[in-house]
């Protein structure tokens, strides 16, 4: 037998992926996608799930006040649901009793009959009691913002004055940005095919090589995208290649370059560099990572092994540029990535914070002298970034922080800030460390 | 283990019926393990083996949301039945094609397991409604039999027209 899954049932089972088993949206949702009867309920699913991720911390607040006692543990799925139909009645625009009738219909494809008419009630109260559920829900920040306890805690404290402005920004749907191939045409020339194609975009001024989409579309539409004229890249990634500047014959090293986007963009922009070295402890993401360098046409050594443990894959021959983007909280790209809400612990950002260090003082050694390593997370804690570089600095006396003027972010005491949403861009830190010359 | 051959309506050997199992051995066993890996990977919550050409009693069901908890049923046997589902049905061997069937919304089985050991099993809501859909594939019955005669006609119009585009 072959279920009817629509997208409510389906996205109720992409949500226990991410809620129960820890998976990333990015990872449950195509592998659940497939189950949809009917393939042109995609985009909704996809909405449903990103919605319910971004705004679940409110969601849940409203289900509280409708349910009499809290569902049982195995009932996670009825939760989820009751979740997905009060996102639908909030935030999206689809006719209230269509969402009342779709959601409770899901009740059966998840196997939970019984729920039914459970369902139906809480969405109608919902409905009769709109304005003063959410005015009561809203009077906690954390419904309001719809961030957990401890992470707009966090935000406070590393932003006391901006973390209101930070937390709406976590919320805010991302805009989809491209970066243009320099060695298969300009910029102008590629918002030109793009105005053909009907595709309406803008250059982000802050960038050379970014253009920033009006609306997302599928890569597919994207002209030349097969034959590598363009990437998808958020504007502040894409700033780790110009920051890090390579010059022709140098030799570069890529730590965590999984999924591969900023390293294409260095050889992008300097195919003259001598050679590129790829590493990245995590085989199957690797995997993007060739498979971004095939689209683009570029060659890199790409090397699976831990960043903190260099002898066992550096070959001895120092590095011109680093390029370290640590593995990091992501608290920066929450608006991209609206699980990590759900899927990060208060408890990782200190192992985390360890693991930053361990990485940038064992991949010092590999930099030759008079060489640069760019030091970057899509983080806004400042443990993870300026007092990370701070504490760095004090220990290792032949490294120098070198400043950035720009245009875009923040100065930090070290290094720049971008607070996610300024200029448009996803959250990220960048630290640019000289090694002296003698 | 081996992703079989899924067949499609009007085949005329959907419309066979099947013989009992008479000795739960390592063929059927693979038989088992291969419908498993066919049904996940089609993706469906229910295969029976005529399905896959195998005129045999034999069934595998996950009606799980988690897709974690496969059922084999070897001679399955409806021993009570009571109440009423209305589901929205597909088909393995109808792809493309949901309508509501009525079954009954609880059933006891029984049947043997991979091991040939007779067990019960109480099911309700959609398990219930998958293992009758499945046992009626044992007994060359579609989910479509269930339907108006001008809405079958209609799917089995389209399904020919499929099979002749794809050949």
């Amino acid at each position: 037998m072959k279920q009817k899954m629509k997208a409510r049932a389906v996205a109720v089972k992409v949500l226990l992926r991410v809620i129960v088993d820890g998976r990333s949206l990015s990872v449950a949702l195509p592998e659940q996608l497939v189950k949809l009867s009917d393939p042109t309920e995609r985009p909704l699913t996809q909405e449903l799930c990103y919605g319910v991720m971004r705004y679940g911390v409110r969601l849940e607040a409203i289900a509280k006040q409708l349910l009499n006692k809290p569902l049982k543990r195995k009932d996670r799925d009825v939760e989820c649901l009751i979740l997905l139909g009060l996102y639908q009645l909030i935030y999206m625009r689809i006719p209230p009793h269509a969402v009342v009738a779709e959601t409770v219909e899901a009740v059966n494809a998840i196997g939970k009959g019984w729920a039914r008419g459970l369902v139906n009630a809480v969405l109608r109260n919902f409905q009769r009691g709109e304005q003063k559920l959410l005015a009561k829900a809203d009077s906690t920040p954390v419904a309001r913002y719809a961030h957990p306890e401890w992470l707009l805690a966090m935000i406070k404290r590393g932003w006391p004055d901006e973390w209101q402005a930070i937390a709406e920004g976590n919320n805010h749907y991302p805009p989809m940005v491209l970066r243009v191939n320099p060695a298969h045409g300009s910029r102008e020339a590629y918002l030109q095919r793009l105005q053909d194609e009907g595709v309406a975009a803008t250059a982000l001024t802050a960038l050379p090589s970014a253009v920033v989409l009006q609306q997302s579309v599928e890569v597919e539409r994207l002209p030349g995208f097969g034959a590598g004229d363009v990437s998808v890249q958020d504007g502040a990634a894409q700033l780790a290649a110009w920051l890090l500047n390579p010059q022709a014959g140098e030799r570069l090293l890529d730590a965590c370059a999984a999924p591969g986007g900023k390293c294409c963009h260095l050889l992008e922009q300097t195919p003259e560099a001598r050679e590129v070295v790829a590493i990245d402890i995590d085989e199957e993401r690797l995997q993007r990572v060739r498979e971004n360098l095939t689209r683009l046409n570029l060659q890199a050594e790409v090397v699976c092994g831990d960043a903190s443990r260099p002898d066992a894959w550096w070959d001895g021959q120092p590095f011109d540029r680093i390029l370290l983007d640590a593995p990091c909280s992501a608290s920066g790209v929450i608006r991209r990535h609206p699980d990590i809400k759900q899927l990060r612990r208060e408890e990782d950002i200190d192992r985390l914070v360890v693991l930053q260090g361990e990485i940038l003082a064992a991949l010092w050694p590999l930099l030759a002298p008079g060489g640069l390593l760019l030091y970057a997370t899509c983080s806004i804690f400042p443990q993870e970034n300026h007092l990370q570089i701070e504490r760095f600095l004090q220990t290792h006396h032949d490294a120098t922080a070198q400043s950035v003027s720009a245009s875009w972010g923040r100065a930090m005491p070290v290094g720049r800030q971008l607070l996610p949403g300024d200029e448009g861009m996803d959250g990220f830190y960048y630290a640019p460390l000289l090694k002296s010359a003698g | 283990m081996a992703l079989l051959h899924i067949l499609r309506f009007p085949d005329p050997r959907l419309r066979l019926v099947s013989a009992p199992v008479t000795a739960v051995d390592e063929t059927i066993r693979r038989l088992i393990d291969d419908m498993l890996e066919t049904m996940y990977a089609a993706p469906g919550i229910g295969l029976a083996a005529p399905q896959v050409d195998v005129a045999q009693r034999v069934v595998v069901v996950d009606a799980s949301p988690e897709g974690d908890a496969p059922v084999c049923l070897v001679n399955p046997e409806i021993i009570s039945h009571e109440g009423v589902e209305i589901m929205e049905e597909g088909c393995l061997s109808v792809p493309g094609f949901h309508e509501n069937v009525e079954r009954a919304g609880r059933i006891k089985v029984r049947a043997l397991d991979r091991e040939g050991q007779p067990f019960e099993l109480e099911a309700e809501g959609l398990l219930a409604v998958c293992i009758q859909h499945e046992i009626d594939h044992l007994d060359g019955k579609l989910f479509v039999d269930y339907l108006s005669e001008i809405k079958r006609k209609r799917i089995q119009k389209k399904m020919e027209k499929q099979r002749r585009f794809s050949m």
